[in-house]
């Protein structure tokens, strides 16, 4: 790999941090509003449900966001505060559907301890301002002015330093905030402060309240006209306002997030850690608060947001769980529970590991990650393209055709599947037991080859033969009539649709039938310069059985034709250039657009836009799909319509926001596809391949497609062993009783096919499993499992004990062959020149694997290296190691085989705290730390000095704004060797949002053109809410920020493909480079992922 | 924690209490469909292509002023008597020493703030006022009051402190 890198995310985070509903896109909408680590979702709410409205990117990492009305406004504007001190204000235009900044600002302070407890955005209900808690002993205020305009900010001494949350409390003359802070002997109080505008001061407030509970973690503001504050601790639950104080046990409970069902406050819902959802409710008589009372209505994922939509439908956003929707009933269900989802919206975060495997064998990865965390853990299995789920399948070989046809007109599901040879044509039909058997249909030949078959109107079948057209009865299966093609000439090639037919014989000629009840007309013929070799006339006008159009491809000049029907008039010609001939033409509309999709015998598919009132072609792209001729054909599935291009490379091709796009279909190689829906096998595709008919359904039509296993633990380690063909996952489970709380831990054997548990062992008390590889070593055939442990004992600060366990899997059990006590946590493990590589502690230990005198087998200590902090991250190459410390950045040691040592080669220097390492090539290593970032650093083995060889010198700083737990080499996406992207290699990342990315290592060339893209999209595409693309990739740690080197944002340059034309055309000016040309480099990235 | 807990939550609710609490959800007649259909994915990117700049004004930075010079500034326009000792005290170190302006600032701030932290309890106020004083402009305020102008510097305080009663 390179030290020029491409960063791309190629699943988008998924973890919900913050959620609201309010009137964000008109005064009449409702709008949920959900924030994804850099993104926020708007959704509206109908009666119909959610619907997803738009997905916006933002540049930096959202702390948090607040919907609010400023005076005089008709419409709420969103309140959105990053991590980096940045905020802004939006307010949404629906005239051209655009997001306006009201306001922006940098909030930050140059002396300023960054509060623990995480930032807090708040906003004073009668928006007279917005308060900010982002530093210790500092509250923030952006003051209000009377037309909603904001003013200079200003801080405020905030005496209590350890504050837990704030809030604005409701109905009070002057703004008042409510502390909840933690004293310095531990003990939890609240306060209440009036924020004296003109003084820029705090104001004693009306009341306050000591020694809560000491869990107390929530304050939830009531509104009025009950007014106050809830306090919600881990025992209690406290209701306070200046004239009125009531609490209630609860049962312990870590109560995680709330939402406020009723505008008056009376109601609340509140979720906590084990996913138990409670209905809060304040008893009152009129304005006096007579109580509390708490019920438990039943389980949801863990919550980290609330949201009470509508109608009794709510929002449950999660970041260690799916996120989901769900309505309360009034009557519990037989488990007792008044909660009922409706929805699961798939969440990856935390991604805490992940390993990449080819479980089909089909030179394609996919990406198996440890998912979730407590009862929501699992795993998920990550793939790109879409799947085919077989459901019969028959033995078939030559198969030159495939088409379904129905038993009468109006019949809603197929009934013959028509299957062509080289010799003879073969009829399928579903029998009363809806088995698949063969038939007849005797107005049919089925001596000879068929070339094209249709249903047609009238109850008919239309069957093209090389020498006939032969239309017979669907119902009474007799011919009714034939067209003989004129003696000399046979049909090389034909197409039909419900009303018309267009053939091909040879020499160029081109007629064109229409069918009439019971009649086959010759309505006109043409003849061509050149020899045809593929037609199409699907019908994409308003009416569903004619079309005006016909297009034909041509050998010879390398061309495809439109022609006008029923008079066969030429109207447009276009010339595709190569050599190559077209081989399946096909006219589809996606989205209410008319394309025209010509394949190549070569693999590559060109599209254009087609006007269907003039013929005309615009906008031509060329994509390569697969190596081998392509045949199209449309299907559809969830009532959309999309086109399978059937080769060595299967490709289904769609469209997702008026833009095509391709996913690949994990088939190895299809020759032919026709849709089969018939009453047995609805919705179902008939696919010929390698000698084989199979009937199966399709996934659902999106990129990525994750499967999910759950766990009900939470999976901390993967991965796979070949040879046994498991999956080794250690994890941990959370037992909660109703007094204790305890933790087990687990090493565990999956089936890497059904993800069943197949085996287990439990480890010690107090036992840690850390890392598990799955290795082999020298002298030793086997393949085993090692699992690091560690003794993680209460009174200790660090671990000083830990165990490897060496298992192998006999019978598919787990077997205990060997163990090795260590003097710490084993935080990593790895194979390394047939021994075992651990790091323990500060150490780097290596051990050889030794046969004892009874035959059994030891790991024995062989040589180490001291002087880390704590080793976390270890990758090997060769006899180089990388080391990613806690805190001492990335080291590169090497082991010595003559003198069986490990020696320190170099490292940097930086205080970086890492979070996962990776090696690129020999020389250049990859390190993910602490504050988000990314960077790389080189080997300087030319260095003139010791001084300078024994420094990693770093090449590339990126800030991702993503935690990353794990890199792994490997790649999504089926390599092809033919095309220039299948020559980059990738690296592909997890990370705690639940995004899984991509880094690729381009060629400098390729690197300094897209460098320049970027910096000319950067001037087009603007930040939302005015924050900086610059600043926001700049590396950003405590001591250091610069701005960012040898890295791309690829999300940036892919969305070059969502801009309109002007501003291609802008950009393509800037670059002097054809916007044609542009497409296609950055499409080419796309396919990355 | 006391308070008027009249309703423990029992651990397994009787349903029917459930059943009464949920009931009359606040509706606006969104989510009434039989069908409730949502459609992940399909959801468009923003792309912000025009100028996302804030309107001038609306740029909002942070007041720089210091809080402890801020609150000063405030006593100093209320023209309470704790911000006249305050600038007495200055002014008079201010002629006593020539120093920078800055640092004086600076140290005026400091004695400011150790009166609010102590603002309660006015004598000690007075005690960290003449222990901020050197020894030189003890003797001298002794001087002035007639008093020996001998000894260590706490018992020259203790000295004035006496005097001053």
């Amino acid at each position: 790999m390179s030290i020029w890198n491409y960063v791309v995310t190629a699943h988008k985070p998924t973890a919900v941090f913050h959620s609201c509903v309010g009137n964000f896109t008109s005064p009449q909408d409702l709008n949920l509003i959900i924030a994804k680590c850099t993104r926020i979702e708007i959704h509206l709410l109908t009666p119909q449900g959610l619907q997803p409205m738009l997905d916006v990117p933002i540049y930096g990492r959202i702390a948090t966001v607040e919907l609010f009305r400023p005076h005089g406004e008709a419409q709420d504007f969103l309140f959105i505060a990053t991590e980096r001190y940045k905020f802004c204000v939006l307010q949404w235009d629906p005239e051209t559907s655009e997001l306006i900044t009201r306001a922006m600002g940098d909030v930050s302070d140059r002396i300023g301890r960054p509060s623990d407890n995480g930032q807090i955005g708040i906003i004073d209900p009668d928006c007279r301002l917005i308060g900010l808690h982002l530093y210790d002993g500092l509250f923030k205020v952006i003051p209000f002015d009377s037309r909603g305009q904001l003013k200079e900010a200003f801080n405020i001494r905030l005496e209590e330093l350890q504050v837990l949350d704030i809030k604005f409390l409701y109905g009070c003359p002057k703004p008042t905030i409510v502390v909840l802070y933690q004293d310095n002997k531990d003990a939890r109080h609240v306060k209440t402060y009036e924020v004296a505008l003109k003084d820029k001061d705090f104001v004693e407030g009306p009341w306050s309240q000591n020694n809560l509970d000491n869990g107390a973690e929530i304050l939830i503001p009531v509104p009025p006209p009950l007014c106050g504050v809830l306090i919600i601790g881990e025992e209690t639950i406290v209701y306070c306002s200046a004239n009125a104080f009531k609490a209630i046990p609860i049962k312990q409970s870590n109560t995680r997030a709330y939402g406020r069902i009723d505008p008056d406050g009376s109601r609340y819902l509140l979720g906590d850690i084990t996913g138990l959802l409670s209905l809060l409710v304040i008893t009152h008589e009129r304005e006096k608060v007579t109580g509390l009372k708490i019920e438990t209505l039943g389980e949801t994922s863990i919550p980290s947001t609330i949201s009470y939509l509508d109608n009794a439908f709510v929002y449950i956003g999660s970041s260690v769980g799916d996120s989901q929707l769900i309505k309360l009933n009034l009557q519990p269900d037989a488990r007792g529970s008044y909660v009922e989802v409706l929805e699961r919206y798939v969440n990856l975060g935390p991604i805490v590991d992940l390993c990449v495997v080819d479980l089909e064998r089909q030179g394609q990865g996919q990406v198996v990650t440890c998912s979730g965390a407590f009862k929501d853990g699992s795993l998920r299995i990550v793939r790109n393209g879409i799947g085919i789920n077989e459901q019969a399948s028959v033995e078939l070989q030559g198969i030159k055709g495939m088409w379904s046809l129905r038993s009468s007109t109006d019949d809603p599901f197929d009934t013959f599947l028509v299957v062509s040879f080289i010799s003879e044509t073969r009829i399928l039909a579903m029998n009363l037991e809806d088995e698949l058997e063969e038939t007849e249909i005797e107005g049919f030949n089925s001596q000879v080859q068929t070339l094209f078959c249709h249903d047609a109107i009238h109850n008919q079948l239309v069957q093209v033969t090389s020498s006939t057209v032969r239309l017979v009865s669907s119902t009474t299966r007799e011919l009714r009539h034939e067209w003989h093609a004129p003696s000399g000439y046979s049909v090389n090639v034909a197409t039909a649709n419900a009303t018309q037919v267009l053939l091909a014989t040879g020499g160029g000629h081109l007629v064109y039938l229409e069918i009439g009840d019971g009649i086959l007309t010759e309505i006109k013929h043409a003849q061509l310069d050149n020899e045809i070799s593929c037609l199409d006339i699907n019908p994409i006008g308003e009416n569903p059985n004619y079309s005006h159009l016909a297009v034909v491809g041509m050998w010879t000049d390398i061309s495809v034709k439109i022609f006008s029907l029923p008079d066969l008039n030429l109207i447009t010609q276009e010339h595709l250039g190569g050599e190559i001939i077209p081989r399946s033409v096909l006219l589809c509309t996606f989205e209410g657009i008319s394309y025209l999709l010509c394949a190549l015998g070569d693999g590559h598919l060109i599209n254009f836009l087609l006007n269907t009132s003039t013929g005309e072609l615009a906008d031509r792209k060329k994509v390569s799909l697969g190596t081998q001729p392509i045949t199209l054909r449309t299907f559809s599935s969830k009532s959309a319509t999309h086109v399978f291009a059937a080769s060595d490379r299967p490709t289904v091709i769609y469209s997702s926001n008026k833009k095509l796009l391709y996913s690949n279909v994990n088939l190895k190689e299809v020759s032919h596809m026709c849709p089969f829906n018939s009453a047995a096998f609805p919705d179902s595709l008939a696919i010929a391949k390698e000698g084989e008919l199979t009937i199966g359904t399709i996934d659902d039509i999106q990129k990525l497609h994750i499967r999910s296993i759950p766990l009900g633990e939470h999976a901390r380690r993967i991965c796979h062993q070949e040879q046994s063909r498991t999956f080794g996952i250690i994890c941990l489970k959370y037992n909660q009783t109703s007094t204790e709380e305890s933790e087990m831990h687990f090493v565990r054997l999956l089936d890497d096919q059904t993800f069943e548990c197949v085996s287990s062992c439990q480890l010690d008390a107090f036992e840690h499993a850390c890392s598990i590889i799955s290795c082999s070593f020298s002298d030793d055939n086997n393949v085993y499992y090692c699992v690091g442990t560690a003794y993680v004992l209460p009174e200790e600060s660090e671990p000083t004990k830990g165990r490897i366990l060496v298992f192998i899997v006999e019978d598919g059990k787990l077997q205990l062959i060997a163990e090795k006590e260590t003097k710490g946590a084993v935080y990593s493990l790895n194979a390394f020149n047939g021994k075992l590589l651990a790091a323990i502690n500060q150490k780097i230990q290596l051990y050889k694997w030794m046969l004892r005198d009874d035959g059994t087998r030891e790991l024995q200590s062989e040589c180490g290296h001291h002087g880390h902090i704590l080793a976390l991250y270890v990758q090997t190459r060769g006899d180089f190691i990388i080391v990613g410390d806690l805190m001492k950045s990335i080291s590169l040691l090497i082991y010595k085989h003559e003198e069986g040592a490990i020696e320190e080669r170099a490292r940097d220097y930086n205080a970086n705290w890492m979070s996962a390492v990776e090696i690129l090539d020999d020389d250049i290593y990859l390190g993910a730390e602490n504050y988000y970032n990314l960077f790389t650093v080189r080997k300087n083995s030319e260095g003139a000095t010791d001084e300078e060889r024994g420094r990693l010198e770093v090449v590339g700083e990126y800030h991702l704004g993503e935690f990353v737990n794990r890199f792994r080499h490997g790649s999504l996406v089926m390599r092809l060797p033919d095309s220039e992207v299948g020559q980059i290699p990738t690296v592909i990342f997890g990370t705690i949002n639940g995004v899984i990315g991509v880094i690729a290592s381009l060629p400098h060339e390729q690197y300094v053109f897209l460098e320049k893209l970027q910096s000319n999209l950067r001037k087009v595409i603007k930040g939302v809410g005015g924050l900086s693309h610059e600043q926001w990739r700049s590396f950003n740690s405590e001591k250091r920020q610069v701005d960012a080197r040898n890295f791309l944002d690829g999300d940036l340059i892919e969305s070059f493909l969502d801009l309109n034309r002007s501003k291609m055309d802008e950009i393509s000016k800037a670059m002097s480079v054809s916007v044609e040309e542009l497409c296609k480099r950055v499409e080419e990235l796309t396919r990355l992922h | 924690m006391e308070g008027s807990s009249s309703h423990s939550s029992d651990a397994n609710p009787s349903p029917s209490a459930a059943l009464e609490f949920l009931s009359n959800l606040p509706s606006r007649g969104l989510f009434s469909s039989t069908v409730i259909s949502s459609n992940p994915g399909g959801m468009r990117v923003y792309i912000c292509d025009h100028d996302s700049c804030p309107p001038e004004d609306q740029y909002i930075k942070t007041n720089q002023q210091n809080i402890l010079i801020r609150s000063l500034m405030l006593n100093k326009h209320k023209g309470d008597s704790g911000s006249k000792e305050g600038t007495e005290s200055s002014r008079k170190r201010a002629g006593e020493k020539i120093i920078d302006t800055r640092a004086s600032a600076k140290r005026t701030n400091g004695q400011v703030n150790s009166r609010q932290e102590g603002s309660n309890s006015q004598t000690s106020t007075r005690e960290r006022d003449l222990q901020s004083l050197t020894v030189e402009r003890l003797r001298a305020l002794l001087k002035a009051k007639g008093l020996p102008p001998k000894g260590k510097k706490d018992e020259l305080i203790a000295r004035l402190r006496n005097a001053n009663g």
